[in-house]
């Protein structure tokens, strides 16, 4: 417990302190998005199995939840930020029967589910409400400063979540979920109620940072929000780093975001080669991600 | 207008039965979903391309080509990586994440060997002038694209029932315990079976220019997803679903998009999401399976 | 039946597509006993369970648990009433340390708040030596202790235990034995599915022997062996066990 709470303390205080030493904040709250993107993966992902392929639909609905309280209702960022949140709940919400689906269904059903939100977004019919394929310009909340501050906030909120999920009996009785619903069953465990606060607690981080990003960067159009290479490279960070720990994606987001951001930006491809590869010999040789390298030569490693 | 989406939705549903057939024979046989099966079919679409331009050999032509060289290359692909997947203690899971991270690393290849851009194959290299059908008219390459789907939706099913290497792969796809307890050479069966799934993906490649406008590296995804969408609607696991799946899902596309164009796009996932929800074993799966 | 039953299941049916597994099966158990249900493969044995305990929903039939319906309700719920059962191939929390397996029923499966004592628990299973380790570095035979473990946390009343005695060597099997009977001693009702007939012989006071879905004979189990019907069905043309 405590050496997780030093883990976390010092990320935070990294992210929050980088910018006086550092110029490109952009980098910076790009990197604090998916610090919380993938940790938002692993509580859905690692503790209870679901894999989320859709995830970007959460931070996409985050992002336009933000704009639309902002464009619409006039709102200052910070009960705007309540709306992303809300927009992403309630689209967890009304995807909670995609629960009932297991495994590879759940994965596609859930990629569908976002991609499906990028064509409603997008559709020009509905430019009034979304500005359609336009994108939206919100110059008028821009605050880097103020956003990135927020961001950090929701990256050190996403990061209690784990702490508490690592040593809670809430968190055992989810991984007991992911190993078999039917003996958690018989533990006592509403299964139901579980997943469904899990993925919830999930579409809150991606929501979360989904509107701060919008704020942040402030003129944006859908397919930024709705990237699909949000959830790829969430779900990667984390499986890269190591599941269901806390430790794991954050240096799976340091190790390869750091890559990609060395070479990827001018060259994406490769950086896609790169991390199929990674992707593939994980899965055939080190299931558990890095972590569980450092577990194997017996540091402990929260 | 009706009755030319109708009869267009056939045609097209003709290929988009192709274009899922060989991902449901992978998870039929396998249980493993194939999520690097868009991009073979990609792949499929650019060897076409190429053998059109550097050597002007139709697509036609190229079709039985392209499908010999994916077998070969699925062969040695599923003795390398299969057999280790499905040892694992999550299959499915581990093969979903593996099969994405090898599209990832296909696509990566295939833009580095062959740029962003868009390409096309002129459509009259299928045949000049609109067919004839029923009172409606079509571009021939829509025509030949579905005529050509059919025949491989026949050969499939000859295969599958009329040899004895289809009945031991059927046999396979009901219980694969007691297929490897009967002697069968479950792996063969299942290699085979691989190569031929990305074998169909190739072949449905070669059309896509025709079918689906243009090509480009990284069109393996919405491919997926259209798949996807075919065979959970005719029922995973059932390749013959696989075409009434296809047909549904063609008329859908053809009627949404004479009627609601701008909604089109909006289709395959709701269709995707609605009858998992609603069917989860797809309008031909059996209800109910229990040991 | 002056005092009331523990669980009475009245006419139960659950059927498969078109598969009838349990056709209208009637029994009791009683506070403090132990019933067994034994009967050829196939003949409905753990699908009955399943039923009890939440896997399935009944069909028809009724699930009376102290007095009250229970038929349908999810599993958890069950639980919390203070029905559990153990499962013929366990499948515990491979990841998860033994203790932890037995912790997270303990604070999920009690309907009181009562302290579950999980070492001196361990130890009557002969798991004391094995609390830190993963469940995973289990044999299935301890993994089968652990699944009684992880029922037994919940506190329950009434506990299903489905083939627990398969696989053990004849020291162990008395072990189980005197742990189940122990159990049945402090006022539990037990309803014990197994193929070992020197076992059920051991612990049961009294027997339902199913056959296609259906009771055929209910009694001491030394009567069972001289009914025509029972005998036609573990010998006859039925018999494959």
């Amino acid at each position: 417990m405590r050496s997780a709470l030093v883990t976390v303390a010092v990320v935070v205080a990294a992210a929050a302190l980088l910018p006086l030493a550092y110029a490109n904040q952009l980098l910076l709250f790009n990197f604090v998005v998916f610090l919380t993107l993938a940790q938002g993966v692993n509580i859905i992902y690692g503790f209870t199995g679901y894999l989320p392929f859709g995830y970007v639909g959460f931070f996409g609905a985050g992002a336009y939840g933000f704009s639309l309280a902002v464009m619409h209702l006039h709102l200052a960022p910070l009960p705007a930020l309540a709306c992303a949140a809300a927009a992403a709940v309630l689209l967890g919400l009304l995807l909670t029967p995609l629960l009932r689906l297991s495994g590879a269904y759940f994965a596609i059903a859930n990629l569908a589910a976002s991609q499906a939100m990028l064509q409603i977004v997008s559709n020009p019919n509905l430019t009034d409400i979304t500005k359609g394929p336009y994108g939206v310009s919100l110059s008028g909340v821009f605050s880097p400063n103020l956003s990135y501050g927020v961001a950090v906030a929701i990256l050190a909120a996403t990061l209690a979540v784990m702490v508490f999920l690592r040593h809670s009996r809430f968190g055992l009785a989810l991984q007991a979920i992911r190993e078999d619903p039917v003996t958690a069953g018989m533990a006592g465990i509403d299964v139901v109620r579980g997943r469904t606060v899990a993925w919830l607690l999930s579409a809150l981080v991606a929501g979360s940072i989904g509107g701060v990003f919008a704020w942040y960067v402030s003129v944006f159009y859908p397919e930024t929000v709705f990237s699909p290479e949000f959830s790829i490279f969430a779900i990667v960070f984390a499986l890269f780093g190591g599941i269901a720990t806390i430790t794991g994606p954050i240096l799976g987001v340091l190790i390869l975001y750091g890559i990609y951001n060395a070479i990827g930006i001018s060259a994406p491809q490769y950086f896609q080669l790169i991390y199929g590869m990674l992707i593939m010999g994980l899965v055939l040789f080190l299931p558990n991600g890095i972590v569980s390298l450092f577990k194997r030569w017996g540091f402990d490693v929260p | 207008m009706l009755a030319y989406a109708l009869l267009a939705g056939v045609i097209f549903g003709l290929y988009f039965s192709l274009v899922g057939m060989g991902l449901n024979l992978v998870f039929g046989v396998m249980r493993i979903v194939n999520l690097a099966h868009g991009d073979v079919l990609m792949l499929g679409a650019f060897a076409a391309f190429w053998l059109f331009n550097l050597l002007g050999l139709p697509p036609l032509a190229a079709a039985p080509i392209v499908f010999v060289v994916a077998v070969a290359i699925g062969w040695p692909l599923y003795f390398l990586f299969v057999p280790r997947l499905l040892r694992a203690r999550d299959p499915e899971m581990l093969s979903i994440i593996f099969f994405f991270g090898l599209s990832q690393v296909v696509v990566a290849l295939a833009t580095i060997a062959f740029g962003t851009n868009e390409r096309s194959i002129p459509g009259r290299v299928l045949g000049s002038g609109p067919v004839h059908i029923l009172g409606q008219s079509y571009p021939a390459a829509w025509v030949v694209s579905g005529a050509v789907s059919a025949a491989a939706v026949v050969l499939v099913t000859l295969y599958l029932y009329r040899t004895r290497l289809g009945t031991t792969t059927r046999a396979v796809m009901v219980h694969r315990e007691e297929a490897l307890a009967t002697g069968i050479d479950v792996h063969r069966v299942s290699a085979i079976a691989f190569g031929v799934g990305l074998g169909l993906a190739a072949v449905a490649g070669v059309f896509a220019p025709f079918m689906m406008g243009s090509v480009r590296p990284a069109m393996g995804a919405d491919i997926n997803i259209t798949s996807f969408t075919v065979i959970v609607i005719g029922s995973l696991g059932n390749p013959l679903g696989t075409v009434l799946g296809g047909i549904v899902y063609g008329i859908a596309l053809m009627v949404m998009q004479s009627y609601f164009s701008s909604w089109a796009n909006l289709l395959p996932y709701l269709l995707l999401i609605g009858i998992l929800l609603i069917r989860p074993t797809g309008l031909l799966g059996r209800t109910l399976r229990h040991a | 039946m002056s005092p009331e039953p523990l669980l009475a299941v009245s006419g139960l049916v659950k059927s498969f597509g078109g598969l009838v597994v349990l056709d209208g099966v009637n029994f009791h158990v009683m506070p403090g006993e132990i019933l067994g249900l034994v009967g050829p493969n196939g003949s409905g044995k753990t699908t009955c369970i399943n039923v009890i305990t939440g896997l399935y929903k009944p069909q028809a039939g009724s699930i009376t648990y102290r007095g009250r319906a229970v038929g349908g309700l999810p599993s958890h719920r069950l639980v919390h009433l203070g029905i559990n059962r153990t499962f013929q191939v366990p499948k515990p929390f491979l990841p998860l340390t033994v203790r932890q397996n037995v912790e997270v029923a303990a604070a999920y499966g009690r309907p009181d708040d009562l302290a579950v004592d999980i070492d001196a628990l361990l130890a009557s299973v002969g798991l004391d030596g094995h609390a830190g380790k993963p469940a995973a570095a289990l044999n299935s035979i301890q993994q089968k202790m652990l699944d009684l473990a992880r029922a037994l946390a919940t506190g329950p009343r009434l506990l299903c235990v489905d083939e627990l005695a398969a696989g053990l060597n004849p020291a162990e099997l008395d072990g189980v034995a005197q742990k189940l009977r122990d159990l049945a001693r402090g006022g539990m009702g037990l309803l014990v599915v197994e193929h070992l007939m020197g076992f059920i012989d051991q612990v049961t006071d009294r027997v339902i022997v199913l056959n296609a879905g259906r009771e055929i004979f209910e009694g001491v189990l030394a009567e069972a062996v001289r009914d025509r019907q029972v005998v036609d069905v573990f010998l006859g043309t039925d018999h494959d066990d």
